[in-house]
């Protein structure tokens, strides 16, 4: 078994450990046989074919870098659009999530296009003191069961116009400030302002994602072995006590 | 007006010493509200300003300029507590001045805060700023690096007084072209050290140039994304050092600046930079050759910074660590230990960590050599247990204490070599903690 993954900009958008989260699901991947390739592309790369992968991840970047790789992305559009559609899962985080959008307006009122692939938006507020910053817990059933996924935010961007979120906020801001719902989800797409890595506490996430990947192609369902969670459960445990039952 | 201030300070002071209280930050901050949030600008300072700024270092730099100055007999005033955000300073000149608020000495030195640069440096006039280095640190507080950095950046376009930069960090670099009109920029630099490297090494800032956004080459890395640089498209990074460290050796240690050999008590690349700049200051103040080789071969620290401590016949090292670059450093150094040791990695998220603990995945663990057992503690001892495990290390070795003492019982369990990295706030009761368990646990001994 064998799932390919296409990192995007892994030099420039590493906000808040977001490259963790590659760690963590080639971790997840190599306990159980899964063999993880992970390629990387970067501005000035060759443009890679986007449906040859399972799964394109983009994480969060500082203002400056977002801006650098904004015009990037967008010569990627056709590509990953194509893998969007023939099943590659996306999984996008704080700009990565904006930048799959329609536009992203920034402080001073400047406009950078998105890839327009959802219909959200996201502007951010005139003043840059007004950041949605802190820990965050949401709930979320995208795997069926409610999971409560622990996180940090921060960001000034107001996404709006998400249809279908990934999750309900339960303590922090989520897409807007102090809204209840956070990221943007499809079977197919998590996008979310959970750095963290958000991955690190939440394994039922990164199972999701590895378990559609290598579902994706294959005639039967194949069931991921168990692991051994202990640490990273009690870790979110600690968090959810601290953060909800104050 | 601000006379009246000056006596409701000291005033405050005066009472928070009846009360036998540290009079800290409280009367700064309480002259921040009363004088329309400019609590610096009710001083008169006549005498140079000497500032040292960056994510790290400051402490140890700021001590150091502060001895130069004193052993040249001069009378000097610094904040060595490290309250160095606006309040702070306020709180220590009140101190210092008289019932007029004149400061009365010979130079200022003071650490200052990266933000508070600009904000200190508005209300009392500066003669020489020092930039040490700029990393990820504390981002939740600052907002993003860029901004911090366009802070400073904005002051120093009007700043016309002596600016020492690290010249081999790209963002602190960057300063130099803030003020074309400022003659007096000068930048401080190190020649490689036996594990500088080719390529990028940590996760870093700055890989790109912030005038022409072309990518930067390196010619070598010494430590994250500190070294040799050079932008081609626009030339940035092509200077002439004021003063270069060379002939690094840090097994003895030794290396040499601006001619004269140095042996410092510290064997750490990030010592080497900080003695550079102070030796960039002393050419600059003109100090006498024999008092700047006494101060840097002399410089040592006992507060959490390389500290050693015994648990009964166990040696063990701590090491303050408030962002990757200082865990990696800390790993670097036990790596290139021989023999078998263990960790104690202690983590805390209060606000003075700044809240987030997600710079711990930027730390590189993938690098643990004979590494036979790890214990984790703090208020996020979970956290760092996660990270560790994730890096492929065995988590069956992994020990989790969330309370210090029971952590470091569980560290002194077994024999041999003991490492122990604490964050920010981590950092004192870590050493409070390994001291009780030294005390007690030797007279246990005994028993």
């Amino acid at each position: 078994m064998k799932i390919k993954i296409l990192h995007m900009y892994a030099d420039m958008l590493d906000l808040y450990g977001d490259s963790g989260n590659m760690e963590i699901i080639k971790y997840r991947c190599g306990k159980r046989g899964i063999e993880c390739i992970i390629d990387k592309y970067s501005v000035g790369d060759d443009m890679p074919y986007f449906p040859e992968y399972d799964l394109v991840y983009i994480g969060g970047g500082a203002d400056l870098e977002q801006q650098h790789i904004s015009a990037d992305l967008l010569k990627c559009r056709q590509g990953i659009k194509k893998a969007y559609k023939s099943g590659t899962f996306l999984f996008l985080i704080c700009g990565g999530y904006q930048l799959m959008g329609k536009y992203y307006r920034d402080a001073d009122g400047n406009e950078i296009k998105g890839l327009g692939l959802f219909d959200y938006f996201t502007i951010a507020p005139s003043s840059r003191k007004k950041r949605c910053i802190g820990n965050i817990v949401i709930k979320t059933e995208i795997t069926g069961k409610p999971v409560k996924v622990v996180g940090f935010e921060n960001h000034g961007g107001q996404t709006q116009g998400v249809k279908n979120p990934f999750g309900t906020v339960l303590y922090g801001n989520g897409n807007c400030s102090k809204s209840s719902a956070e990221g943007y989800f499809e079977k197919n797409v998590i996008a979310t302002y959970l750095h963290g890595p958000m991955l690190a506490k939440n394994p039922e996430i990164s199972d999701y994602m590895i378990s559609y990947c290598i579902n994706r192609k294959s005639d039967r369902l194949i069931k991921l072995a168990r692991l051994d969670d202990k640490l990273e459960k009690e870790c979110r445990k600690v968090m959810i006590e601290r953060l909800l039952n104050k | 007006m601000k006379r009246l201030l000056i006596l409701i300070g000291k005033i405050i002071v005066k009472i928070l010493n009846l009360l036998g209280r540290n009079a800290g930050n409280l009367p700064g901050i309480i002259l921040w509200h009363l004088s329309g949030q400019k609590c610096c600008s009710i001083f008169k300072v006549d005498c140079p300003v000497i500032a040292v700024t960056g994510t790290n270092g400051k402490t140890s730099v700021t001590n150091c300029i502060a001895q130069l100055f004193e052993k040249s007999g001069k009378k000097i005033i610094i904040n060595r507590e490290g309250n160095n955000l606006d309040t702070g300073i306020c709180s220590l000149l009140l101190r210092h001045c008289d019932m007029s608020g004149r400061v009365k000495a010979d130079y200022l030195i003071l650490e200052t805060d990266e933000s508070h640069v600009p904000v200190v440096y508005s209300q009392i006039k500066l003669e020489t700023l020092v930039v040490l280095n700029f990393f990820r640190d504390q981002l939740d507080r600052n907002g993003e690096m860029e901004t911090l950095i366009q802070k400073i950046n904005g002051f120093c376009k009007t700043f016309d007084g002596n600016l020492i930069l690290n010249g081999d960090d790209p963002n602190t670099a960057r300063l130099g072209r803030a003020n074309p009109k400022n003659k007096k920029v000068k930048y401080f630099h190190a020649e490689p050290y036996a594990f500088a490297t080719t390529d990028i090494f940590e996760a870093s800032e700055g890989r790109f140039c912030p005038f022409c956004s072309e990518t930067l080459e390196y010619e070598y890395y010494q430590y994250s994304h500190i070294g040799k640089f050079i932008c081609r498209g626009c030339g940035f990074g092509d200077y002439k050092p004021y003063v270069t460290a060379s002939k690094i050796d840090l097994d003895k240690p030794v290396f040499m600046a601006d001619g004269h050999k140095y042996s410092p008590k510290l064997n750490s690349i990030y010592n080497v930079y900080n003695m550079t700049a102070v030796a960039s200051v002393s050419k600059l103040y003109r100090i006498k050759q024999s008092i700047t080789d006494s101060v840097i071969s002399t410089y040592t620290v006992n507060n959490g910074r390389m500290e050693t401590f015994m648990l009964g016949d166990r040696k063990t090292t701590l090491n303050l660590a408030k962002n990757p670059v200082g865990a990696n450093m800390t790993l670097r150094v036990m790596n290139e230990m021989k023999g078998e040791k263990e960790l104690l990695f202690v983590l805390n998220d209060n606000v003075a960590d700044g809240l987030d603990v997600s710079w711990i995945w930027d730390i590189n663990f993938s690098i643990f050599e004979r590494v036979t057992r790890v214990i984790t503690s703090g208020t996020r001892a979970y956290d760092i247990a996660v990270r560790i495990k994730c890096s492929g290390y065995d988590s069956s070795k992994i020990v989790v204490r969330p309370d210090l003492d029971e952590a470091v019982s569980e560290l002194a369990v077994t024999e041999g070599r003991k490492f122990v990295i604490a964050n920010y706030t981590a950092v004192q009761p870590t050493r409070q903690a390994l001291r009780r368990y030294s005390e007690n646990g030797g007279k246990h001994d005994e028993n």
